[in-house]
């Protein structure tokens, strides 16, 4: 059998990792497919239909402007997905890389790198995001950066204490006398086989920076209006959250599905992997 | 080392990490667009209002003389004065107003965590595989995904709008009254404690599941121990140690938490300082409010790992 086979096999028959799969390809299939098929626009106002509650019609009510929530939330959904994605690949790429030079290389480049996430480490994420706003300014660009910067340490960290543990083993060893360059080890030994606790960091970060998008634009200090963000869809509807309940609370609940789904599949995947090595590069 | 040594070593780090930390906040924010000048006395301002500015609050010297003048004024708690959101107040007026009630709210809201977690974890792991355990456990994943801002807007519809049994907004500061503030803190408590105490009780169940298969357990049971004595003195006891290493990581989750719920239920703390200084461009507050939380990480992670050198005295050495 094939070895992505035998993975996927795996997968289907790890509960936890199936229920998570299963919530993302809903809620990916929602914001791509669904989105587009909604006979709402997300932007269109329709004075007719000014926050009706949840019905067939509209099955998470409208809002102020008597646009549909449901639209709105798949539409801003792709939106904060595509931001929070951005912000952990970008992250993942730069952690990864400077994580495992600095494992790879050691001495003072190391020592300096540590320092420096720790400094990082030792501010609330929240508040590094929203001091990184304060300089860069408001908008989509720089949540992905704020959403970058938090988790850099993270992966840059991780990255470097599995290749710490995997630099000594005898293969790293051999191809190190082989003669190979330092290039070639880390991308061709060391990365396949750090790359799993990686991947599932990721699936966590997403899930996080979902939180720190919706958090910073829910506060307007993230994605702008007319953006439909998640977290601009719930500062919207914190302004007339007595009239209309539905649209903050719902567009959270659909929120937390997401977040569940991508944590869910965070914890069967962790599972899956090794998770002695996991755990000894967490200490 | 001795333990004195080993605890001023920390110190001396700490004391480094606040001036690094204080020196990179100041120069990031240097590099922020807009000059405060034009942000206090506006666009049109006149140049010889924007010159007499900058020579007030010293914006013309060499940036690493501002900073020394600055970071030494901010030892001797002098954070400056704030710029739009309090024209001329004293920048650690406003913290020392505000920083008892966010200091209140994130102990209150660590100590609800901390109260259910132990309580979650422990049944989880005792009923391993049983009802109990898919319980805790389902509610634990169901707590770490619900944003702690969403969660205090159904807190509020439920508790405040709904039943009534809470106000919805407004806070009482503890200095006042006691009772009125962790009567009106407790919402949002509740609501920045609910994603912590689902990762608190996660490591709780884990840690005890996997001590309970330790060979030191086996043989105390070997000895004839009763359970309860094995359970207390050498899984629990032991289990503490991972339990309260994550306390230390999550406090700045927590702190984060804080900045927003504050905003939400209008709580005069540091985080709702922050935000309304964000919005009005007030970087002198910004940096200060920054810089506070950065003391609280560092002093509450200096508090968890002498409580860990505790736990574990093998740490120590």
């Amino acid at each position: 059998m094939p070895l992505w086979r035998r993975r996927l096999g795996a997968l289907v028959r790890n509960r936890t990792a199936l229920a998570g799969a299963v919530i993302m390809a809903v809620v990916l299939a929602g914001i791509t497919l669904g989105a587009e098929l909604m006979p709402y626009s997300a932007v269109d106002m329709d004075f007719a239909n000014i926050l009706s509650p949840p019905s067939w019609a509209h099955p998470l009510g409208t809002d102020s402007f008597g646009r549909d929530v449901l639209t709105r939330v798949l539409y801003g959904g792709r939106i904060s997905l595509l931001i929070s994605f951005a912000g952990v690949l970008i992250a993942a790429a730069a952690g990864t890389l400077t994580g495992m030079a600095s494992a790879y290389h050691g001495g003072l480049t190391d020592a300096a790198l540590m320092r420096f996430s720790d400094l990082l480490f030792a501010f609330p994420s929240f508040v590094l995001a929203l001091f990184l706003m304060v300089v860069l300014g408001f908008g989509v660009q720089n949540v992905i950066l704020a959403i970058a910067l938090v988790y850099f340490p993270i992966f840059a960290r991780l990255a470097r204490n599995t290749t710490l543990l995997i630099k000594e083993e005898p293969f790293v060893q051999a191809a190190r006398l082989m003669g190979q360059g330092a290039l070639r080890i880390l991308f061709r030994e060391i990365l396949p086989n750090i790359a799993a606790p990686l991947v599932v960091q990721a699936s966590v970060g997403v899930a996080f920076g979902i939180v720190i998008e919706a958090g910073l634009s829910f506060l307007g200090l993230g994605v702008q209006p007319p953006i439909p963000s998640l977290g601009v869809i719930m500062a919207d509807g914190r302004e007339y959250f007595q009239r209309g309940p539905w649209v903050l609370t719902l567009t959270g609940l659909v929120i937390s599905i997401a977040l569940l789904g991508l944590n869910l599949l965070g914890d069967g995947l962790r599972d899956l992997t090794d998770p002695r090595l996991r755990r000894q590069a967490e200490l | 080392m001795s333990r004195a040594a080993a605890i001023s070593w920390r110190f001396l780090g700490i004391a480094l990490t606040v001036l690094v930390g204080a020196f990179a906040v100041f120069m990031v924010m240097k590099a922020a667009p807009g000059d405060p000048a034009l942000v206090v006395l506006g666009e049109q301002a006149p140049p010889e209002a924007v010159a007499a500015f900058h020579q007030r609050y010293h914006l013309d010297a060499p940036v690493l003389e501002q900073f020394w003048l600055w970071f030494v004024a901010a030892l001797g708690g002098d954070f400056g004065r704030s710029l739009t959101i309090a024209g001329g107040t004293s920048i650690s007026g406003l913290i020392a107003a505000r920083l008892p009630n966010t200091i209140f709210i994130g102990l209150y809201a660590l100590i609800l965590g901390v109260i259910v977690s132990l309580a979650m974890g422990t049944i989880a792991a005792l009923r391993r595989g049983r009802v109990a355990d898919t319980v805790a456990t389902s509610i634990a994943v169901l707590g770490i995904s619900m944003p702690d801002f969403w969660l205090s807007y159904v807190l509020v519809f439920a508790f405040a709008l709904g039943v009534g049994w809470f106000p919805s907004y407004g806070f009482v500061s503890p200095g006042q009254s006691l009772s009125g503030a962790l009567y009106s803190g407790f919402l949002p408590a509740v609501a920045i404690s609910a994603p912590m105490a689902a990762v608190f009780a996660r490591t709780l169940r884990a840690a005890l599941l996997e001590l309970a298969h330790r060979e030191f357990v086996t043989v105390a049971r070997s000895f004839g121990f009763a359970e309860v004595f094995i359970f207390l003195h050498f899984v629990f006891r032991n289990a503490l140690i991972p339990y309260v290493t994550v306390i230390g990581l999550q406090v700045r989750y927590l702190l984060g938490g804080v900045v927003v719920i504050e905003r939400i239920f209008g709580i005069a703390g540091v985080g709702s300082l922050m935000v309304d200084a964000a919005f009005g461009r007030d970087y002198p507050v910004v940096e200060a409010c920054a810089i506070t939380f950065l003391v609280i990480v560092l002093g509450v992670n200096f508090l968890v790992d002498l409580a860990c050198t505790f736990l574990d005295p093998r740490r120590a050495n």
